[in-house]
């Protein structure tokens, strides 16, 4: 594909760059709050890290906010089922903000088996002034209090808090690899390889088991969800994703128990390209609901694809992403990539989508415009305030100057994670152990 | 010949990557267990087929299937019902010699099967999930020994040819009377016996052109060759399916309606404990039924 970059367009900043270098700290996934002033990213090792945007300065003001964290806990640990034997991986698979009903933020943070539910407080202020304790706590002798006073709130430095409030343990007998918030703010449902659960947040003794495609005799089983997500406006529809590569728009009003989808979105396979490894590179990574409601984003081993919610058949767009890879599928077999999940995001107005690649690469393609960019987000290239210079992999033929070959390409420098703020020209990139955060340049007239 | 290379080089790299899975942090995973065993798959179906391989239009599993009601298969699926017709009239030719001659590769594809069911329990079962030989009773219809075995994988990958230790049991796999591709339990379906290994029971097939399958005497090269190249492969996973396949249809009954219960009331990982099946079934069935 073509891959004329608009420089100009392009005009990124690199802003953060956090150097993490073990292997818990690996971050596992990335994801902006509703109004994209916070960030949370979740790792390996069971960690939470919170990013705050900074207000504009008013001294500066070309200079938008940046992301500082805000704040980090450690949100699952190691766990061990001793009925199966089995230890319990402390990895969070996702996180999900809850929309802001008051001044404190919530999330929903999973690892394999259990959600939970953090509340994020901040404290600013701190009574000073009791009549019975002294300031360390201590009780004061009753002797020596002469008068009465009011205790009065002082400020304080900020602390910033977090406790857990709900932990949704034991619905899930396989691993889960995504939670959604459903739109009515009450309910989320959480999926595992098998089968989807819907909780009430204020419950966590029960859940209700909405979708379950466990055969009766597993030696039937032929496909597993891989991803889902609530529909943003609709409370009542939800797609999950298989790996055979279909998608199911289910309906919850329809019956209690949606094994029967209401819409299949199946693109049939081409045959020109049958190998031994269609099925998994035809197998769904990630589903994502457009901002408008009317599309979904999925993302397949070497493609993105739209679809729209109208038309079953076929996609409406489909992007290669590295479509070079399509004849080392055997050594990304034998090395394991090729079961790599890539995540895929939408910007805020749904006309450009990106996804991340291999060697540190990730790709945006405009909707509109039909163009589309390879950027990179390593360290050497990408300094504070520098621009970001598109990148292009060449495939035989004619070699540019800054090009990488195919097989220069690092396999183990991979993008799987990536956000987009809701509503502004900033993205947070998660390479391995680093997170980087690009933000455009105020000079929006450049698009 | 090039196919046929490859073809046994993805097998083995998916062999071992099943067996890795079941060594690795945080329990099997569902979902690239599947994906592996579905290359498995594909991958022996091109090993077994012609040296042409449109030509062979479905390996055994699809003669298998289409098989007389003695199987008691509950009819495969829409896909096959196209390749039913052309293999059917091979079927009362060799029906013996091909399935004994896929039975090596059946057991390898049955077990990555059952590595991906019951390797989370079984893992947790012996214990110690990458060297079970502690628990393992020397009877060589125990199926238990199937989880002794997978330390020899990373032996015989790169020794394809060579003669491994457990030659005994790779000889003893073709020469079993299983009438059938072996299976860890019989169906749960009526008629009990009747079900051609999960790995062959094709839901998603490969799309070969239905040319015809090949002659009995090709099939009969063709076992031959198999059995030599897969006897490795065997030894890893062990002869212990045999014993499986001698399970009463009475006892495959029981335990067909034991999963019903049992996996429903196995969640969230509860193992259920109908003491009767427990009795007859062998120790590494329950541990698939409560997965």
């Amino acid at each position: 594909m073509g891959e004329d970059a608009d420089a100009r367009k392009i005009n990124h900043g690199f802003l953060r760059d956090h150097g993490y270098v073990t292997e818990a700290d690996v971050i596992s996934t990335v994801e902006f709050n509703h109004t994209g002033e916070l960030l949370a990213t979740g790792d390996k090792g069971g960690r939470v890290v919170v990013f705050q945007r900074e207000p504009e300065s008013k001294n500066a003001p070309h200079s938008q906010g940046e992301y500082d964290v805000y704040s980090t806990f450690q949100s699952h640990e190691p766990e061990f089922d001793y009925l199966k034997s089995l230890e319990i991986e402390e990895k969070i698979n996702k996180i999900k903000w809850l929309p802001q009903q008051n001044a404190a933020h919530s999330l929903l943070s999973t690892n394999d088996k259990t959600i939970k539910l953090w509340k994020i407080t901040e404290r600013d202020k701190r009574p000073e002034g009791y009549n019975l304790k002294d300031e360390e706590g201590k009780l004061k002798d009753l002797s020596t209090v002469t008068s009465l006073q009011v205790p009065v709130l002082k400020p304080m430095d900020l602390m910033v808090e977090v406790s857990p409030r709900r932990v949704f343990a034991n619905g899930h007998t396989y691993h889960i690899n995504s939670i959604s918030v459903n739109s009515d703010c009450e309910t989320y449902m959480s999926a595992d390889d098998l089968r989807i659960n819907l909780w009430h947040l204020a419950i966590t003794d029960r859940s209700f088991n909405i979708v379950d495609i466990k055969p009766a005799n597993m030696e039937d089983l032929t496909e597993v969800i891989t991803a889902s997500e609530f529909h943003p406006h609709h409370c009542n529809l939800f797609v999950y994703s298989s790996s055979k590569g279909s998608l199911r728009l289910c309906d919850m009003r329809a019956a209690a128990l949606c094994d029967k989808h209401s819409k299949l979105f199946e693109e049939p396979e081409d045959p020109s390209n049958r190998s031994f490894f269609s099925e998994i590179i035809s197998s769904v990574s990630d589903v994502k609901f457009s901002h408008s409601g009317r599309y979904m984003l999925t993302r397949d081993y070497l493609t993105v694809k739209v679809w729209d919610l109208n038309m079953e058949a076929r996609p409406i767009e489909t992007y290669q992403v590295h479509d070079y890879l399509r004849s080392k599928l055997c050594s990304l077999y034998e090395n394991d990539c090729i079961f790599d999940k890539f995540e895929c995001a939408w910007n805020g107005s749904d006309s450009v989508i990106m996804t991340g690649a291999y060697n540190n690469f990730f790709r945006m393609f405009d909707r509109n415009t039909k163009r589309d960019v390879t950027l990179e987000a390593s360290r050497e290239s990408s300094k504070p305030r520098a621009v970001l210079k598109p990148r292009r992999v060449c495939v035989g033929g004619k070699r540019r100057r800054d090009d990488i070959s195919v097989d220069s390409l690092d396999f183990t420098r991979k993008i799987l994670h990536t956000a987009w703020h809701p509503a502004e020209n900033i993205i947070a990139i998660a390479a391995t152990n680093n997170l980087y955060i690009f933000q455009d340049k105020v000079n929006s007239e450049m698009h | 010949m090039e196919f046929k290379l490859e073809a046994h080089r993805i097998v083995s790299i998916s062999l071992g990557k099943i067996y890795n899975s079941r060594v690795q942090r945080g329990g099997i995973k569902l979902h690239k267990n599947l994906l592996v065993s579905l290359v498995l798959r594909s991958a022996r179906q091109v090993y077994l087929s012609d040296p042409c391989p449109g030509l062979y239009l479905a390996g055994p599993s699809e003669l298998a299937a289409g098989s007389p009601a003695g199987w008691g298969e509950p009819p495969a699926p829409a896909a096959a019902a196209g390749l039913e017709t052309e293999p059917r009239p091979e079927l009362s030719a060799a029906p013996d010699a091909l399935r004994a001659g896929d039975a090596e590769l059946a057991t390898t594809v049955t077990c990555a099967r059952d590595t991906l069911q019951g390797g989370e329990v079984a893992a947790g079962g012996a214990g110690d999930p990458a060297g079970g030989s502690d628990v393992f009773p020397e009877g060589p219809r125990e199926a238990r020994r199937y989880r002794g075995c997978p330390p020899g994988v990373e032996d015989q990958q790169g020794t394809p040819g060579a003669s491994p230790p457990g030659d005994r049991s790779a000889e003893d796999g073709p020469p079993a009377p299983a009438p059938l591709c072996p299976r860890k339990r019989p169906a749960a379906g009526a008629g009990g016996w009747g079900r051609p290994a999960p790995g062959l029971t094709p839901v998603k097939k490969p799309r070969w052109d239905p040319e015809g399958p090949p002659s009995r005497a090709e099939e009969g090269e063709e076992e031959e060759m198999e059995t030599g190249n897969v006897a490795n492969l065997i030894s890893i996973f062990g002869s212990s399916f045999s014993g499986l396949l001698r399970k009463s249809p009475r006892g495959g009954g029981e335990e067909a309606e034991g999963d019903e219960r049992g996996p429903e009331a196995a969640e969230p990982g509860q193992i259920f404990c109908d003491k009767g099946v427990l009795r007859d079934m062998n120790p590494w069935s329950t541990a698939i039924e409560a997965f």
